[in-house]
């Protein structure tokens, strides 16, 4: 029956090679395909909350915090239920982490508040004595990239069908709805009005003000964007 | 018995001999020892006898039977039945393939949840046998331990909000909550349900039949973070703020809050429903369970005694 293969070394060596990958195919791609997929109540970032996420990239929180909660009981009770692949889903790249000098932020949202991150991004020690995080004074100067988060949202409902302007389904049934601006002039609207509600709990004055006056700081954005880690 | 047998006897008593000689001394009254010395007994003859076997049928077997048509450059290959042990063996493999993939792996694969699952079950039941009735006493000191991981962030180690970054958990209310709570009305789920409180255009004054004023608002909120001590503001309280909250400020259940003290319920709807209020916004913790809840309840309503 394999007359013809067993006569070549070469052609048998694929057959062989072939025969070990579907094994491997059939095992590891349907459930990688399943794993990958949103889970339900995972929602796309919005323009702003992207910019946050540009600021934790720039200023290299991932290079302290995780953001992977392993499924073991010590790591539940400080930082809530484990983490599952598909909350990533929406993530490019993940944040990991590959290090937790600091606590894990996977859902930091949950139990640390606006007026909370103000105070520890600008004085950790003022909140967690003993911490052994930097100040971030100037994410309360710097103003926000917003164009790049714009492009990225635009470049990732292009090229990966990341679903903004569409009905999300969310855990508790209802459904959600993360905007994509058509224009950048109205991303930018978009996103003072999502920094205005967070300014509002704000106590930075320096920070209360440039947004009122259209601008916004890093520090809004990047609490945007540590409040949305749920 | 020919030579090679002689050699294969002499070979096992000289293995057993070595043994002997190597574990004999310690064999002392185990059982499991004298098990392991029988099983090494029982290995070495059959080892042996099992070699000399084949060795002989070597020496003596003769090529017979049917060759195979394949014939790799003059090697050939003998048509032989299968071995019935083997076969049994082959077909029972199948046949427990086939119960492995359908149900071996599937119900009886190991899963890190799975095993994060019986280990939170596990905790879980021991912790709730160990701390089903506590005394207050005991209930406080856990509080104080849950209160140093959960609440110490914002409230600080000894719960003085650290310079009004979070509420002093050593008085009910700060004159400036007061204020902003009466200019802004408050809707914070305290008595467990939402039973929001109207800002200062809903609330009257009923011994003046007038709303609330600067002055008075001035007033009563120093009286009531002081304590309700004194009787300076005592008469705009009792006009104003008596009918829901009590002529004792205690509350009433379902519509008021306890403002007068930090009760275990009010502690508990804070910690059920998160709060937001003129300092900032506090999550609600709803990752403890009803002891570690009831413990930090204990806990924070102490603070202020």
């Amino acid at each position: 029956m394999f007359h013809w293969l067993e006569k070549r070394p070469f052609f048998f060596a694929v057959a062989v090679f072939v025969v070990i990958s579907f094994a491997g195919l059939i095992e590891i791609l349907p459930n990688f395909a399943q794993a990958s997929q949103p889970l339900v109540g995972t929602k796309p970032y919005s323009t702003l909350e992207l910019a946050g996420r540009h600021v934790y990239i720039k200023n290299d929180c991932n290079g302290c915090h995780s953001q992977l909660i392993r499924p073991f009981k010590a790591e539940t009770d400080r930082y809530g239920h484990y983490s599952l692949s598909g909350e990533y889903a929406y993530d490019r790249p993940f944040l990991w982490g590959s290090k937790r000098t600091g606590p894990d932020l996977m859902r930091v949202g949950n139990y640390r508040t606006t007026d909370w991150h103000e105070n520890h991004m600008k004085d950790p020690v003022g909140v967690v004595p003993g911490s052994i995080m930097p100040a971030y004074p100037w994410m309360f100067k710097n103003t926000a990239d917003i164009d790049t988060a714009y492009a990225e949202q635009i470049t990732v409902n292009k090229v990966f069908k990341t679903p903004y302007n569409q009905e999300i389904p969310m855990a508790d049934g209802s459904k959600a709805t993360v905007k994509l601006a058509a224009t950048l002039d109205e991303a930018h609207a978009d996103a003072l009005e999502e920094a205005k509600a967070i300014a509002a709990d704000m106590k930075d004055q320096d920070v209360k003000d440039a947004v009122a006056a259209g601008q916004i700081p890093e520090i809004v954005a990047l609490i945007a964007y540590m409040n949305s880690m749920k | 018995m020919n030579k090679l047998m002689v050699f294969g006897v002499v070979f096992v008593l000289a293995l057993l001999g070595l043994t002997w000689v190597i574990a004999g001394g310690q064999m002392g009254d185990d059982i499991v020892n004298k098990l392991a010395m029988l099983g090494a007994v029982a290995t070495a003859t059959i080892a042996i006898f099992v070699a000399l076997k084949y060795i002989r049928q070597m020496q003596t077997d003769k090529a017979s039977g049917k060759l195979a048509d394949e014939n790799w450059d003059g090697i050939g290959e003998y048509k032989n039945e299968l071995p019935f042990g083997w076969a049994i063996i082959f077909f029972g493999s199948i046949i427990w393939a086939i119960w492995y993939f359908l149900a071996g792996y599937p119900v009886n694969a190991y899963s890190q949840y799975g095993e994060y699952n019986e280990d939170v079950a596990a905790h879980d039941a021991k912790f709730e046998a160990q701390y089903a009735n506590m005394d207050e006493s005991s209930l406080k000191a856990m509080g104080e331990s849950i209160f140093i991981v959960q609440c110490a962030p914002c409230h600080g180690l000894q719960a003085d909000g650290i310079d009004g970054k979070a509420a002093d958990l050593h008085h009910r209310i700060a004159e400036n909550s007061v204020k902003a709570v009466i200019m802004n009305g408050s809707n914070n789920n305290l008595v467990g349900t939402g039973a929001p409180m109207p800002d200062r255009n809903g609330l009257l004054n009923a011994n003046t039949g007038a709303l609330i004023t600067d002055a008075e608002i001035d007033t009563v909120s120093k009286y009531v973070a002081g304590g309700m001590q004194g009787t300076e503001g005592a008469d705009v309280f009792a006009g104003t703020c008596a009918a829901c909250h009590g002529a004792d400020g205690k509350g009433m259940d379902m519509v008021a809050p306890n403002i007068a003290e930090m009760s275990p319920s009010l502690v508990d709807a804070v910690i059920h429903h998160g709060k937001k209020g003129v300092i900032g916004t506090m999550p609600a913790f709803t990752n403890l369970t009803e002891v570690q809840a009831k413990a930090i309840d204990a806990y924070v309503s102490s603070l202020s005694k």
